[in-house]
């Protein structure tokens, strides 16, 4: 009944017990936190690790802690199904707690974390989008401190990220929303649920104090480049202007003109070239009027 | 290589099990214990038909290292009806009593999923029914008298029909 191979199974108590683990045991040892994607690779044949090493019990590394105008911080193996039921969270970062709840199964958000979901650094992953928009932090641990990293810089391609060996993710820490700015999220699959996003996007907007001119924007695309795609001509195009249906129809345009999607068995690369102009012209319109109301 | 014993919680009853790093729950369960309620579908994380509760919340069995469940409190289908009389739980009453089972192979994670539903949602919505069930597959029923059966026992339950 063994269909993995053998490994050696560590459950470190506390997260120095684990970073020990984590650098003594190397790149032959990989470590699980919901194992929704680490188990699955493994029955997979993906990856044979020689040693599992189960983060999921350290309470260090988890829950979700939001300050009055300070932002937030969550912890790595914090599961999704909590981010996705977090009243705190869902008042000042609803695009995150939005796809949360669109990631996976019912079952998968109550054992997958936020810091396995960035780990795995799938190209189709929910949540390192609105996190990138959101300008979110990715703390990683080492025996020897902390550093922090932006989320889009920590993803470096499909399944890469800037994790060295005997480092762990340990924490996100999330920026207090700017006034008058409103995050939104937006994904198009091949049904509604238990899908793998084709394309997935969130468009980040602040408004100037007039409450109508743009003073900052990010948006930041999913799924159709190898690691959290930032639009750098989005910025150039609408910052400073009162959004019109001319400059939301450039907006779609100019997500398009830097996507760089693949064809594969979700989606091919002209549907989703065409579903990153529909979603960068819906979020850009409803992240603006979110944005007044704020 | 070499197995250690371990101790599961299951159903508020604990089971020493022999097993390795690498066995996976539904299978211990199964093959081990010898509580054959709990199915094994896909084995990938997508039917949902090895649903378990752990800690009162449904995961899914095939994706589960057994070691990594000590200390925990394991609810499967045989957990859910009245463990001294054996009486069915209303919820199980209700799905026989609209037809929600067919071949019934999905049945036990229905259940499961369902109750941590209703047990942390005192009148979920339709959609909150429906969201909660998309990772539990059925390809008999086609899942509205699955939904019928759940808004049934809500409903007599909040009319203190039933507990």
């Amino acid at each position: 009944m063994n269909i993995l191979n053998e490994f050696e199974y560590y459950a470190p108590k506390t997260k120095s017990e684990a970073l020990e683990l984590v650098k003594s045991l190397g790149s032959s040892a990989k470590v699980l936190a919901g194992g929704t994607d680490l188990i699955i690779m493994m029955k997979e044949k993906m990856i044979k690790p020689e040693a599992i090493i189960d983060i999921s019990n350290l309470d260090e590394l988890k829950g979700i802690v939001c300050k009055d105008g300070q932002g937030a911080e969550i912890g790595a193996c914090t599961t999704i199904a909590e981010i996705e039921f977090s009243k705190d969270l869902e008042k000042k970062y609803s695009a995150l707690t939005y796809a949360a709840g669109e990631l996976g199964s019912n079952q998968v958000r109550v054992m997958a974390t936020i810091g396995g979901n960035c780990c795995h650094s799938s190209p189709a992953a929910e949540t390192p989008t609105p996190l990138s928009a959101l300008g979110a932090k990715v703390v990683i641990s080492g025996l020897a401190g902390e550093r922090e990293l932006p989320m889009e810089d920590f993803i470096q391609g499909n399944r890469k990220n800037d994790l060295q060996p005997g480092e762990i993710v340990s924490k996100f820490i999330l920026p207090e929303p700017a006034k008058k700015s409103a995050c939104r999220y937006g994904y198009i699959g091949l049904r509604n649920a238990m899908e793998i996003d084709a394309v997935n996007m969130a468009v980040n907007i602040t408004l100037e104090d007039d409450g109508t001119k743009i003073k900052d924007v990010k948006l930041v695309m999913g799924s159709v480049s190898p690691r959290p795609l930032v639009s750098e001509l989005i910025p150039g195009l609408l910052k400073g202007t009162e959004l019109t249906e001319e400059l939301i129809v450039k907006a779609g345009e100019a997500a398009q003109s830097e996507a760089k999607p693949i064809t594969d068995v979700r989606a091919s690369a002209e549907y989703r070239r065409d579903v990153v102009g529909a979603l960068a012209r819906r979020l850009v319109k409803e992240a603006y009027e979110a944005a007044k109301e704020a | 290589m070499k197995k250690q014993l371990i101790t599961l919680d299951i159903n508020d009853q604990l089971y020493q099990v022999a097993v390795t790093p690498m066995d996976i729950l539904v299978d211990v369960i199964r093959k081990e214990i010898g509580l054959t309620g709990t199915k094994k579908g896909c084995g990938q994380g997508d039917c949902g038909a090895c649903t378990v509760l752990i800690d009162g919340k449904p995961q899914l069995g095939c994706l589960k290292l057994a070691i990594a469940c000590q200390g925990k409190k394991i609810t499967t289908i045989e957990g859910v009806a009245d463990p001294v009389t054996g009486e069915l739980h209303p919820l199980q009453k209700s799905f026989l009593d609209h037809g929600a089972v067919q071949c019934g192979f999905c049945t036990p994670g229905m259940i499961l999923s369902s109750k941590a539903l209703v047990d942390s949602t005192p009148n979920p919505s339709k959609e909150e029914i429906k969201r909660t069930l998309a990772g539990n597959t059925c390809r008999c029923t086609g899942y509205i008298l699955i939904f019928e059966a759940i808004e049934a026992y809500v409903k007599a339950r909040a009319e203190g029909e039933v507990k």
